[in-house]
């Protein structure tokens, strides 16, 4: 049974159409990534299934047993586009007001501050905090409780490299441990890094959704292509004609220092440089790229930017 | 609702405003009173002709609670002040949002808000019980409660107050504006129903026309209008060409916005996004 069950969920602001008639489920024991530019309606559509914001059509179900909307809330930890804490009080305080309203004792409040290596500075005030400091405790308050699903609109929104693993790290640790995680992120790399789950919105669009696997290999070129060579040389027209010629190569994109193509699945790097040498080009660069999720992200949604 | 009050209280016991306006309002009530009762004491009781007009003390039981309680009521924009801010700090800090996420349902957020409400008008109008008793028992006269129901309208008109200020809050989200808009109706109002109070006095001198107090029968007049100064129920020389005060119409009017107020909130706090 899915974890969240979405049905046609329409959202418009006036003209716009932040969501529309998005649906989709959320398969237990998955990292679900919701991926989309900025301003795509990603925390738009989190907004709606934690009910602060009110949809204009469509329905939301969480798998609950039977529980009321609020009190299935309760047992998910959410982190939900900023970190929300009353500024004059400290990390703890912030803690045991979240662990009260989710109707959870304080024992859990040390474990997650050392989780996320905020016990030191556990009586500062929230305003002292840094924006590092302040997703992270975000994020110790989602796990208060130890729940079993959890919600991260862009996690790692405002942390160090170091912060980013270790926050990724975290979220394989749960997802490992059998939790649920649903997490809204525009960075690609991120979810291509901890998901196994993907739904990519565009403009209010839900434009695939799927495990990230079937997501490299099924859709439009995709079924018969999934290798990204790219190559430079000297002479990167003669090249160009070169290839142009060759089976396996089914598109050729000129970019400024290189040439990206995306070939069958039989071709190797091997082949397009033995050929380029056998019609006397010496490559200078040849990277043989396994399908990324961003070039396929990019085929899904175009190379134009939404802003 | 106890669990709702404890998290509800775990908010604002440390925060500074909270400390301040309360403690500000204590002093207030005291010193107002304080201060009428010098200006009693050391101007009208040396004036023959006061004595005459006025009558007895303001400060004498049953008398004593009307005086504190009119004059204590003019402080009740701090605690009011203090429900703006503590509601639009939610709004700024967006912790309205994560109670909601975290598991209150959008009533209980709007409930505990009005429970509060209640209890500072209830901790406000314990304030004026008490400083109405040192005052009685310092005047010298024999205790009596006749008069309590100032009291009841103190709480009415505090509360009335206090529910302005959440409805407030909750349609302007941002707490500048909504001060000053909190402000600039009450102003706006006080001086409609002035005006109001102007036409009720020229229809009743011109036509034999009594409405009572026309002014008394807007949304934040309606409470303080039940509230009226002591030293005007002394007097009695204005009573003829004043209207009546029509209470048994402006209590259940002002009940009736209490109830406004409350819906109007509710429909805010159900329907939009937050």
């Amino acid at each position: 049974m899915a974890v969240l069950s979405i049905n046609n969920l329409t959202k418009n602001y006036r003209k716009v159409k932040a969501l529309d008639n998005v649906s989709f489920s959320v398969p237990p024991k998955t990292v679900f990534g919701i991926l989309g530019p900025n301003g795509s309606g990603k925390t738009t559509l989190l907004g709606i299934v934690m009910d602060v914001i009110k949809a204009s059509g469509g329905t939301y179900s969480w798998a609950g047993n039977g529980l009321a909307p609020n009190d299935v809330r309760k047992t998910i930890g959410t982190l939900l586009e900023t970190p929300n804490f009353y500024h004059y009080l400290s990390a703890e305080k912030n803690l045991k007001i979240a662990a009260m309203i989710k109707g959870r004792g304080e024992g859990d409040i040390e474990k997650v501050l050392k989780m996320v290596n905020l016990y030191d500075r556990r009586t500062s005030k929230f305003n002292t905090y840094s924006l590092g400091m302040k997703q992270r405790l975000a994020i110790a308050s989602a796990l208060l409780g130890d729940p079993d699903i959890l919600v991260f609109d862009e996690p790692t929104n405002g942390l160090d490299p170091a912060g980013i693993a270790e926050i990724r790290e975290l979220i394989k640790e749960l997802y490992k441990a059998g939790k649920t995680i649903i997490m809204a992120s525009h960075i690609l790399d991120e979810v291509e890094k901890v998901c196994t789950h993907v739904a990519i919105i565009q403009k209010g669009v839900l434009k695939t959704v799927g495990s990230v696997a079937e997501l490299m290999n099924t859709g439009g070129v995709d079924t018969v292509t999934n290798v990204l060579i790219e190559i430079s040389a000297a002479d990167k027209n003669a090249v160009k004609n070169i290839l142009q010629q060759y089976d396996g190569v089914l598109s050729i994109t000129e970019t400024e220092n290189d040439l990206q193509l995306i070939c069958a699945e039989s071709v190797t790097g091997e082949a397009i440089n033995r050929m380029c040498f056998e019609k006397g080009i010496v490559l200078n660069k040849l990277n043989v790229k396994r399908k990324s999720l961003e070039t396929r992200f990019l085929e899904i949604t175009g190379k134009q930017s939404d802003k | 609702m106890i669990n709702l009050l404890k998290i509800e209280w775990l908010k604002i016991k440390g925060y500074t405003g909270f400390i301040l306006l309360g403690s500000f309002f204590v002093l207030g009530v005291g010193a107002s009173n304080y201060i009428v009762f010098l200006f009693k004491r050391n101007v009208l009781d040396k004036v023959q002709a006061s004595k005459i007009l006025l009558g007895g003390s303001p400060f004498d039981f049953d008398m004593v609670w009307k005086t504190v309680s009119y004059y204590s009521s003019y402080f009740l924009m701090l605690p009011a002040l203090l429900i703006v801010i503590l509601i639009s700090n939610e709004f700024n800090y967006k912790t309205h949002r994560q109670n909601i996420i975290d598991g209150w349902s959008r009533f209980e957020f709007l409930k505990v808000k009005i429970a509060m409400a209640l209890i500072f008008a209830l901790a406000c109008t314990l304030v004026v019980v008490i400083t109405a008793l040192i005052f009685g028992a310092t005047s010298g006269s024999s205790f009596s409660l006749n008069g309590f129901e100032n009291i009841g309208y103190f709480l009415l008109k505090a509360f009335t107050y206090n529910m302005v200020a959440i409805l407030i809050s909750l349609l302007t989200k941002k707490s500048g504006v909504a001060i000053a808009l909190f402000f600039i109706y009450t102003i706006f109002e006080n001086g409609v129903s002035l005006m109001l109070f102007f036409l009720a006095v020229k229809l009743k001198k011109d036509s034999n026309i009594d409405w009572g107090n026309l002014g008394n029968y807007l949304p934040m007049n309606a409470s303080d209008g039940l509230l009226t100064s002591p030293f005007e129920q002394f007097s009695g020389i204005a009573r003829n060409i004043l209207p009546s005060d029509f209470n048994s119409v402006v209590f259940p009017l002002a009940l009736g916005y209490l109830i406004l107020f409350y819906f109007w909130s509710r429909r805010k706090m159900m329907r939009s996004d937050l």
